[in-house]
């Protein structure tokens, strides 16, 4: 399904778009501002925290380009996707963002990593806590990825920045009854299944919870999360028909 | 090179085709006939892989397939130069001259013979009018090099000159051997560059004639020109 000349046409078409995106650009550039001003005021160590956990959200906002918004644009009715390529070309355009914004992501990781090791704050757990991130990032872009073959433009990322919002004030107003949540999270134990399906819940919206790296259970949640957002995605494609005229 | 068996269809609530079958042959140009609605934009699309059919069989022979749609539109935040050095990779660099510079000088000489401005390829498509929009998206099948180019409506949008040099794409392709098929409302033009005609109605295939069975239709026995043959076949 993945032709070499559909992964060179989706990445430079994901290329130009991401370049051309003022969200993008500004969701890849304000985590290292924050991070640097972080370190600045704060320490390396918090900067570092700030970073795995919010490393996740540059995948987000860079998933903001929608299937729905090319089919509806007429683009894939054209010659280069004639004898269903246009499957092909979606599946490979997935890729090529996966690919784009986790060599961004590393590059970033080299970033920090070198300033880690320059101020001698540096800890090899970070290498954990990157793998962790980059798959909670792959996590939102599959599922993002997902939502946009039924979402227009940005409306699939904005769906779950809204699901989140909604979690995360459910578990601030949760914090006075259920006390303890974020303190099980904290220590990676929970006391029975209903906090552990509370924070799985939580954890589905919200995959940056696992670059803690005590949560093995839900790492496992959301590497299961991915998988089965990319075979949902290969059956929405498949199904995929170009009605526009 | 094309022959579809059978399709049906249905979009929504609406049996888009009930029993279409057809054939063309290497080296001709077949022109669809139909009113609005008659299925054959489904048709197209359903022998290009577009649309899936319910039931029935596709079967296109072996060659690169062109398409040229009846409202053309392209991937947005790439130029015109950007698209065509895609539509090469998708033809495997078959069009005539090789090398970079080769590409762009035969670009720019499919460019003037379809009159399009070449300048404006360094502009997004998104930018033309629906005339240059058209006239692009015919110099985009030219970089591929079709075996069997289809066209909806190939001459929607143009003006007088450019349907001219289209015609004589139609027909330049067919000499070298190239299969054409047309779907149009054009019924004089159809008739003037046709070899076989395919006339739909309500979805199912209601006459298919070479050009000599298309002239006996014509004959003062059905009717005197090809619109009355077309209404009379097409007709309820």
């Amino acid at each position: 399904m993945l032709e070499p000349s559909l992964f060179a046409l989706s990445w430079r078409v994901t290329r130009r778009r991401l370049s051309g995106s003022p969200l993008a650009a500004l969701g890849a550039l304000g985590l290292p501002v924050l991070v640097v001003w972080l370190g600045v005021v704060e320490s390396y160590a918090t900067a570092a925290k700030f970073f795995y956990f919010l490393l996740p959200h540059v995948f987000l906002v860079a998933a903001q380009d929608a299937v729905r918004s090319d089919i509806d644009s007429g683009a894939l009715e054209n010659v280069l996707f004639v004898g269903g390529r246009f499957r092909g070309y979606l599946a490979s355009k997935g890729l090529a963002l996966a690919v784009a914004v986790s060599a961004y992501a590393t590059c970033l990781f080299a970033l920090i990593s070198a300033w880690g090791l320059a101020a001698g704050a540096f800890e090899p757990r970070s290498v954990v806590r990157f793998a962790l991130a980059l798959v909670a990032g792959l996590y939102y872009l599959a599922w993002a990825g997902a939502l946009s073959y039924l979402m227009r433009a940005g409306s699939n990322v904005l769906a779950i920045l809204l699901a989140q919002s909604a979690a995360l004030i459910g578990l601030v107003l949760s914090t006075t009854s259920r006390a303890g949540l974020l303190d099980y999270a904290a220590t990676g134990r929970f006391p029975g299944l209903g906090p552990k399906l509370l924070f799985g819940a939580l954890t589905a919206l919200l995959p940056n919870v696992v670059v803690s790296a005590r949560l093995s259970v839900f790492t496992a949640e959301v590497l299961a999360g991915l998988v089965l957002a990319v075979l949902v995605q290969g059956r929405l494609a498949r199904g995929l028909e170009i009605r526009h005229s | 090179m094309l022959e579809v068996q059978r399709l049906a269809k249905r979009l929504g609530r609406v049996q888009a085709l009930r029993d279409v079958s057809f054939k063309t042959r290497r080296g001709t140009i077949t022109a669809m006939l139909g009113e609005n609605g008659a299925g054959k934009t489904t048709s197209l699309k359903i022998a290009l892989g577009f649309l899936r059919p319910d039931s029935g069989a596709v079967s296109v022979g072996p060659g690169i397939v062109g398409y040229v749609p009846d409202r053309p539109a392209f991937l947005p935040g790439l130029d015109g130069w950007t698209i065509l050095g895609l539509s090469r990779v998708r033809g495997g660099g078959r069009e005539a001259s090789g090398n970079g510079r080769g590409f762009g000088a035969a670009v720019l000489a499919a460019a003037r013979s379809l009159l399009f401005d070449p300048s404006l390829l360094r502009r997004r498509p998104a930018s033309y009018s629906a005339g240059n929009a058209k006239k692009f998206a015919y110099l985009q099948n030219l970089v591929l090099a079709p075996d069997l180019l289809v066209a909806d409506e190939p001459y929607a949008g143009l003006d007088p000159p450019s349907i001219k040099r289209v015609r004589d794409l139609f027909c330049g392709l067919r000499q070298a051997g190239k299969t054409v098929l047309l779907s149009s409302h054009m019924l004089a033009e159809m008739e003037r560059i046709a070899d076989s005609f395919i006339v739909l109605s309500q979805g199912r295939t209601v006459a298919h004639a070479g050009l000599r069975e298309w002239r006996l239709l014509r004959s003062g026995r059905t009717g005197p020109d090809i619109e009355s043959v077309f209404l009379r076949l097409a007709g309820p």
